[in-house]
C-alpha cells in the first residue's frame, strides 16, 4: 500500500563522526532496520523498521547510535489521542485485531505508587539486618487451624500435621512463562536462578522441556486449558501444580501458538504434533463451576499422592473476592492472582488495556474476604501483575500476599527493553523468540547470574525495609496493613485497600 | 654473518680432546646444522639435559635458513638476518657447534665420523641430517674454439653458471650480478627453487628466461590452470618462459656463459644461468658406512637407519609419503623439521613415530600468493576414476582454488590468491577426514571450520577449547 | 597455560571480538582512530565464522605441537616455552606464508598493509585478559587455565 498513514515510532540517530561501519548493528537487528551500503562503505538505517528494542544501541562499540522516540506529529487532542488515531490507521489497513505484548502501558492508577510504608521511631527500635537475624523465608501452602506442639524426651516437636507446601528463601517466584512464548534459554535462566536461589519458577502451559527436568524440584508446573505436556510424570516430578484459569493481561481469552512455531522441540515438550497449532481454549472445557474446579484439584492431588501443593491461577476481575473464596473452598493450597497490568507474550490490545482490575485492589479485596470467612489460612496468596521493585513487594506482603510472582521484571533483568513486540517472535534479546539466530543471544549462564542478582538485591532491600519498620520476620508483616498509608487516594480506594491515609495514626 | 669458529665450543662442554689423535668424544653427534639437525638437537636437549651434543657443518656459517637465501638474493634480507635460530640458541641449549667440518666418511663399526679437516668424532648416537645436493644435468658446454666440457666439469671453471642451494651460492650470484651488471638471467628448472630464484631476480629488475622441461611450471604440484596463471603473470612482467624445453648446449666466451641452445634449436643469449632442476640426497660420503641407502637414506618409522645407533632426518632421507603410501624424496623444510624432532626424541629415549608427510609449497610470485598441498596436480581421468576434483576460478580477481578428493578424503589442494585458510585443508589431508558431507562447499572461498563435520571439529580441538 | 575456550552455542556473530582485537593491535589503541585514521591499518586476529544461526569466533589455539612453528622458514613463528604462547616475530617474518599453509584452524592472516607479515593472535600477552574474551557480550569466549 503506497499510502502510509502511520509514521515511524522512532528516530535512529547515527553519529557519523563515531560510526566505524563495523556492522554490529546490522547483524544484531532482526527487524533489518540497519543496512550496510558496500558502495559508500556506510551503514544506513530505516527508522520505520525500528521497534525501539535498543539492541543496536546497547552493542554499538562507539556509542554512535541513539534511538529516540519520534515527537508527536498530530495536533493535540485529548479525546482523539495519538494511539487511537494510529490504531485506526493500522486496523483500517490490516482489518485485523491489534496484537501486543507485555503488560498494559495505559496510565491507570498504579496503587503501589500511592501507598507508603512505615518505619520505626523511638517507641519501637528499628533493626539492622546486617547485624541481626532477619527472616524472609516464605511458605506456600495451606496452614493448619492451629499449631500443636508436644514435648518429649528430646525436646519440643510439632504435633500438628502440615499439608504440602513450598519453602522459598525469599517471597519471590518467577511467574508462568511457557517454553514457546519465551525461548528455552530464557526458561533455563529462570529455572537455574530459581534453583540456585532457593525459589521456584513456573513452566506456564508449555510443558517441561527435557533439559529442565533436573530443575523439577524448583518447578511449579501448570495445567492450563490446552493441557499441553500434562501427564502423570509431569505432575509428579514438579514441586507444585498450578491450574491456570486466567491471565491478567487477557482475562477470558485463550492462547494460540501458531503451527509454524511448534518446532520439533516444542512439539515434544507440549506433546502435540509438530507444526500443529497449539490452541488453549478460553475456558477449561471440564470446568464450569467451583465444583468442577474442585474435581480437577482433587484429581491432581490424587495423581500426586497429596504430596504437592495444588494452586489455581486466576486473573483479577471484578468478582475476584468471591471467586478466590470459591477456589480456596475447592481445596486449592494457593491462589495466584494476576492483575490487570500483568504481562503476556501476545494479547489483543483491546483486552489487555481494558479488562480486569489492578492487582492491589484485588489483593486487598481477596485477603479481606478470606479473613472474614475465616479461611485465609487455608491457602496462600501469590500475586502477580507488574511487580516492579522490592517496595512493591513489601507493600504487597503488608496488603496480605504471601509471595509475589515476577514475570516482566525477570525478563527485564534478562535484557528485555519492553518494546512490546513479543508476539512477532523477533525478540532481539533472545527472550520472546524461537529463532535460533536470536535465542543464542541469551546465554543462560549470564541470565542466571542476572536473575540471581535481582533476587539478591530485592531480598536485601526487603530486609532493609523490614528492619527499618522494626520487624525481623516477614511473617510478622503479612497482612499487617497498619504499616501502610495511602496518599492521594479517595475514601473508597482507601477502604478497599483497607488502609488509612497518610497522616492518620494508629 | 657471525661465523662460529670450530674452537668456539660452548662453555661447560666436556668434550675431551684425545691427545695427538684429534678424536673428539661426544654423546650425540649431528651432521648438519640446518632444519633437521637443529630441531633434533633442540629436542634431544629437552629430554636429556646434560649429555654433550655436537653439531657439525661443512659450511663456515652458524645456522641460516636455506629458503631465506633467495630473500637475500632479492636484496630483501642481509646475511646477518638469515638465521632461523638465534645466535644464543647453541649456548642456551648447550650445543657444541663445529663449523667447517666436512664429514667425508663414517666408520659405523667404530662409532666414528671423520672430517676432511682431519678430525674424528666419536659418538654414542649419530644423526645424519646433511641434506641434499643440487642435480647437475648433462649439458655440453662449448667455448668459441669448440672445446667441449661436461657441465659438471664446467661448474668450477666457467663463470656465470650457478646452482642455488647454499648461502655461498646466493652470495656468489649476487656478487656476479653486481660485478658484471647482469641484465638478463636464465633459470633452468621451473620448480620451487627455480621460481623462488625467479621471484628474487624479478625483484632485482632483471630480465628472466625460465626453461622448464615439463609443459607446466611447478609441475609436481600445479595443474594446467594454476601453471597458466603463473605463466601469464611472469610473462606480463616481461620475462620469457620456455616450457617443454631443456638446454642442450651452453656456449661460453672468455670463460663465461654467453648463451645457450634449447632443445627446439632456439639460441638464447644469457649472462647468467642458475641450475635449479632439483636436489638429491647427498649420500656419497656414506658409501662404506654400512648405512642402507636407495636414493636417500632408508629409515624406519623412528627415523633410525639400518644401523642401530644411527638416525637420519631431512632432505637426505627417503621419506614416507602418506598419500601415495610409498617412500620418496621430499625435500621440504617442514618435513625436515618434523623428522628432526622425531629423530631427536627417539635418540634421547622418548619413543616417537614419524607419521609420514606429503609435499607442499607456499610461494608468492609477483604479489600472487600460491599454496599447493599433497596430490594437487592430478585430474579426474581414466587412471583416476575415484577422484572428485572441485575447482573454482575467478579470472578477474586471479583466484584459483582446486581441491582433490579421493574416496571421500581430501588428498590435494591448490590455492592461488585467496590462501588464508589453506591450513584447514592441510588438517583435513593430514587427519584423513571424511569430507563427503561437505560436497562442493569445500572449494568455496568462504570455506571454513564451520562446514566441517562437527565431530572432526571437536576432534580437532579436544582439549584445545571449542565446545561444539 | 591459559587458553581461550570457544562456546559456539552462545556466539551471536556480533563480531565485537574482531573489532576489539583490531583496536588492540592498532597503533593508537583507540577505536575511532584505529578504524578511521591509523595507517597502516590492522587486521583482526580473531575470526568469526558464520553460517545461518551457527557461528563461532576462532583464534590461534596455541597448539601444544604447533605445526606453524615447524613450517616457519625464518624462525619468526615460535612458541614461548614459558608461557606457551605462539607468537610471530613480525620483524623476522618474511611473509612466505608457510605457516598459513599448515595452520589447521586457518587463523593466520596475511597482513600486507605495510611489510608483509603473518598476523595472528598473541593471546594479548600484555593484557590481563585477551580483549576478545573481555569484550564478548555473551561469554561465548572464555579464558581458562589448563
Ligand atoms: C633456495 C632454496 C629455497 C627453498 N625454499 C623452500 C621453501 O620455501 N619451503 C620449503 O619447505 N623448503 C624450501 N627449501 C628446501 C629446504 O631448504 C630444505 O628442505 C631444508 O633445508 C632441508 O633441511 P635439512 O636439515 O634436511 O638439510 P639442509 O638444509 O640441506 O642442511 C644440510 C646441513 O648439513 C650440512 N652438511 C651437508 N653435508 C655435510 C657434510 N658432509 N659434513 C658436514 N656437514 C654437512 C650443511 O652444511 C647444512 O648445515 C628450499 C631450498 C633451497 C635451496
Ligand atoms: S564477540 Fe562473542 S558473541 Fe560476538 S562474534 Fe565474537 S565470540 Fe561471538
Ligand atoms: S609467513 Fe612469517 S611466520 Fe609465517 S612461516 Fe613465513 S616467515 Fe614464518
Amino acid at each position: 500500500m503506497p499510502l502510509k498513514l502511520n509514521q515511524s515510532e522512532f528516530v535512529v540517530e547515527r553519529d557519523l563522526n563515531k560510526c566505524i561501519s563495523c556492522e554490529v548493528c546490522v547483524r544484531q537487528c532482526s527487524n533489518d532496520a540497519h543496512e550496510y551500503d558496500a558502495d559508500d562503505k556506510t551503514v544506513l538505517s530505516e527508522a520505520s523498521k525500528c521497534v525501539g528494542c535498543h539492541r543496536c544501541e546497547s552493542l554499538c562499540p562507539t556509542e554512535a547510535i541513539t534511538i529516540r522516540k519520534k515527537a508527536a506529529e498530530f495536533k493535540d487532542n485529548s479525546n482523539w489521542q495519538q494511539a487511537h488515531i494510529k490504531n485506526i490507521y493500522k486496523q483500517a489497513e490490516t482489518g485485523g485485531v491489534l496484537l501486543t505484548g507485555m503488560g498494559s502501558d495505559k496510565p491507570h492508577t498504579v496503587y503501589w505508587d500511592h501507598i507508603l510504608f512505615n518505619a520505626a521511631q523511638v517507641t519501637n527500635p528499628s533493626i539492622d539486618p546486617l547485624r541481626e537475624p532477619m527472616e524472609i523465608k516464605t511458605f506456600i501452602g495451606a496452614k493448619p487451624e492451629k499449631l500443636e506442639i508436644e514435648k518429649n524426651d528430646s525436646g519440643f516437636k510439632l504435633k500438628s500435621k502440615l499439608g504440602p507446601h513450598l519453602e522459598l528463601s525469599t517471597p519471590i517466584l518467577f511467574s508462568a512463562m511457557s517454553y514457546g512464548s519465551i525461548s528455552l534459554n530464557a526458561c533455563k535462566s529462570l529455572a537455574s536462578a530459581a534453583y540456585s536461589f532457593g525459589t521456584f519458577y513456573n513452566t506456564g502451559e508449555g510443558g517441561m522441556h527435557k533439559d529442565l527436568q533436573h530443575f523439577a524440584k524448583n518447578t511449579i508446573v501448570q495445567v492450563a486449558s490446552g493441557r499441553f505436556g500434562v501427564n502423570r510424570q509431569y505432575l509428579r516430578s514438579a514441586a507444585a501444580v498450578e491450574i491456570k484459569i486466567g491471565q491478567g493481561a487477557k482475562p477470558g481469552i485463550g492462547g494460540h501458538l501458531p503451527g509454524e512455531k511448534v518446532t520439533a522441540d516444542i512439539s515434544s515438550t507440549r506433546m502435540i504434533p509438530e507444526g500443529s497449532d497449539a490452541i488453549s481454549p478460553a475456558p477449561h472445557h471440564d470446568i464450569y463451576s467451583i465444583e468442577d474446579l474442585a474435581q480437577l484439584i482433587y484429581a491432581i492431588k490424587e495423581a500426586t499422592d497429596y504430596l504437592k501443593p495444588v494452586g489455581v491461577k486466576v486473573s483479577a476481575v471484578h468478582n475476584i473476592a468471591p471467586i478466590a473464596s470459591g477456589i480456596v473452598r475447592a481445596g486449592a493450597d494457593f491462589v495466584a492472582i494476576d492483575g490487570f497490568r500483568g504481562g503476556t507474550g501476545a494479547a489483543p490490545q483491546a483486552i489487555r488495556d481494558n479488562v480486569g482490575i489492578p492487582i492491589e485492589l484485588a489483593l486487598a479485596a481477596v485477603d479481606t474476604r478470606l479473613r472474614e470467612e475465616g479461611i485465609r489460612h487455608k491457602a496462600a496468596i501469590i500475586i502477580a501483575g507488574s511487580i516492579r521493585s522490592s517496595s512493591d513487594i513489601i507493600k504487597a506482603i503488608a496488603l496480605g500476599a504471601d509471595a509475589v510472582y515476577i514475570g516482566t521484571a525477570a525478563l527485564i533483568a534478562l535484557g528485555c527493553h519492553l518494546c512490546q513486540k513479543c508476539y512477532t517472535g523477533k525478540c532481539n534479546w533472545g527472550i520472546a523468540t524461537q529463532d535460533p539466530y536470536l535465542t543464542k543471544r541469551l546465554n543462560p549462564s549470564i541470565g542466571t547470574k542476572r536473575l540471581s542478582g535481582l533476587l539478591r538485591a530485592w531480598s536485601h532491600e526487603i530486609k532493609e525495609m523490614l528492619g527499618g519498620a522494626g520487624i525481623n520476620a516477614i511473617e510478622s508483616l503479612r497482612g499487617n496493613r497498619e504499616h501502610l498509608r495511602g496518599i492521594n487516594l479517595s475514601e473508597i480506594e482507601l477502604s478497599i485497600l483497607g488502609i488509612k491515609h497518610a497522616g492518620q495514626a494508629w | 654473518m657471525k661465523a662460529f669458529s670450530a674452537s668456539g665450543s660452548a662453555k661447560g662442554m666436556n668434550i675431551k680432546m684425545v691427545k695427538n689423535k684429534n678424536i673428539l668424544n661426544t654423546d650425540y653427534l649431528i651432521i648438519g646444522n640446518s632444519a633437521a639437525g637443529l630441531s633434533a638437537a633442540e629436542n634431544i636437549r629437552k629430554n636429556d639435559k646434560n649429555s654433550p651434543i655436537t653439531v657439525l657443518t661443512k659450511e663456515k656459517y652458524s645456522n641460516y635458513s636455506k629458503p631465506l637465501t633467495t630473500y637475500y638474493l632479492a636484496g630483501r634480507l642481509e646475511p646477518g638476518n638469515l638465521y632461523f635460530k638465534k645466535s644464543n640458541f647453541y649456548e642456551e641449549n648447550n650445543i657444541d657447534l663445529k663449523t667447517n667440518q666436512n664429514v667425508v666418511s663414517i666408520k659405523s663399526s667404530d662409532n666414528l665420523a671423520i672430517t676432511e679437516q682431519g678430525n674424528q668424532y666419536l659418538y654414542n648416537k649419530l644423526l645424519i641430517a646433511s641434506g641434499g645436493r643440487p642435480i647437475i644435468p648433462e649439458i655440453r658446454v662449448i667455448d668459441k674454439t669448440g672445446k667441449t666440457l661436461s657441465l659438471d666439469e664446467a661448474m668450477s671453471s666457467v663463470k656465470g653458471i650457478f646452482t642455488l642451494t647454499t648461502l655461498d651460492d646466493a652470495i656468489m650470484i649476487r656478487k656476479y650480478i653486481n660485478e658484471y651488471s647482469i641484465k638478463t638471467a636464465s633459470i633452468l628448472g621451473g620448480g620451487l627453487i627455480g621460481l623462488k630464484a625467479a621471484e628474487a631476480l624479478l625483484g632485482l629488475h632483471l630480465n628472466i628466461n625460465i626453461v622448464e622441461l615439463s609443459d607446466k611450471l611447478l609441475s609436481a604440484s600445479f595443474d594446467e590452470t594454476a601453471s597458466g596463471i603463473l605463466i601469464e603473470a611472469i610473462k606480463k612482467s616481461g620475462s620469457s618462459i620456455y616450457c617443454g624445453q631443456t638446454i642442450e648446449e651452453i656456449y661460453t666466451e672468455n670463460n663465461s656463459i654467453n648463451s645457450f641452445k634449447l632443445s627446439n634449436g632456439r639460441k638464447i643469449p644469457s649472462d647468467l644461468l642458475i641450475l635449479a632442476v632439483g636436489v638429491l640426497p647427498d649420500t656419497g660420503y656414506l658409501k662404506n658406512s654400512g648405512i642402507k641407502t636407495d636414493a636417500g637414506i632408508i629409515t624406519d618409522s623412528r627415523m633410525k637407519t639400518s644401523i642401530d645407533n644411527i638416525y637420519a632426518a631431512g632432505d637426505i632421507v627417503k621419506s614416507h609419503d602418506v598419500l601415495s603410501g610409498s617412500d620418496k624424496n621430499m625435500a621440504i623444510w617442514p618435513i625436515a623439521v618434523k623428522q628432526g624432532e622425531v629423530a631427536g626424541s627417539n635418540m634421547s629415549g622418548i619413543d616417537t613415530a614419524y607419521p609420514g608427510g606429503f609435499l607442499m609449497n607456499s610461494v608468492e610470485i609477483l604479489g600472487m600468493p600460491m599454496i599447493s598441498l599433497g596430490q594437487s596436480s592430478i585430474e579426474y581421468d581414466d587412471k583416476n576414476k575415484d577422484l572428485k576434483v572441485y575447482k573454482s576460478h575467478d579470472t578477474d580477481r586471479k583466484i584459483y582454488r582446486k581441491i582433490v578428493v579421493r574416496q571421500n578424503r581430501a588428498v590435494g589442494a591448490i590455492l592461488i590468491g585467496a590462501i588464508e585458510r589453506a591450513g584447514i585443508y592441510w588438517g583435513l589431508i593430514n587427519n584423513n577426514v571424511d569430507v563427503s558431507e561437505i560436497g562442493e562447499n569445500i572449494v568455496k572461498e568462504d570455506f571454513g571450520l564451520i562446514q566441517l563435520p562437527a565431530d572432526y571439529r571437536k576432534h580437532l580441538v579436544v582439549g584445545e577449547g571449542i565446545e561444539v | 597455560m591459559k587458553k581461550i575456550f570457544i562456546d559456539e552455542q552462545y556466539c551471536i556473530g556480533c563480531r565485537l571480538c574482531e573489532i576489539y582485537c583490531q583496536v588492540k593491535h592498532s597503533k593508537s589503541k583507540k577505536i575511532l582512530k584505529a578504524f578511521r585514521e591509523d595507517q597502516p591499518g590492522t587486521l583482526a586476529r580473531v575470526l568469526v565464522e558464520e553460517i545461518g544461526s551457527n557461528s563461532f569466533a576462532i583464534q590461534c589455539r596455541h597448539c601444544e605441537d604447533a605445526p606453524c612453528t615447524g613450517a616457519c622458514i625464518s624462525g619468526a613463528m615460535a612458541k614461548n616455552e614459558n608461557t606457551g604462547v605462539v607468537i610471530c616475530d613480525e620483524e623476522k617474518c618474511v611473509g612466505c606464508w608457510s605457516c598459513i599453509m599448515v595452520c589447521p584452524y586457518g587463523v593466520i592472516k596475511r597482513d600486507i598493509k605495510s611489510k608483509k607479515v603473518a598476523s595472528k593472535c598473541d593471546l594479548c600477552f600484555d593484557e590481563e585478559e585477551p580483549v576478545c574474551v573481555k569484550n564478548c557480550p555473551n561469554e561465548a569466549l572464555k579464558i581458562k587455565e589448563i
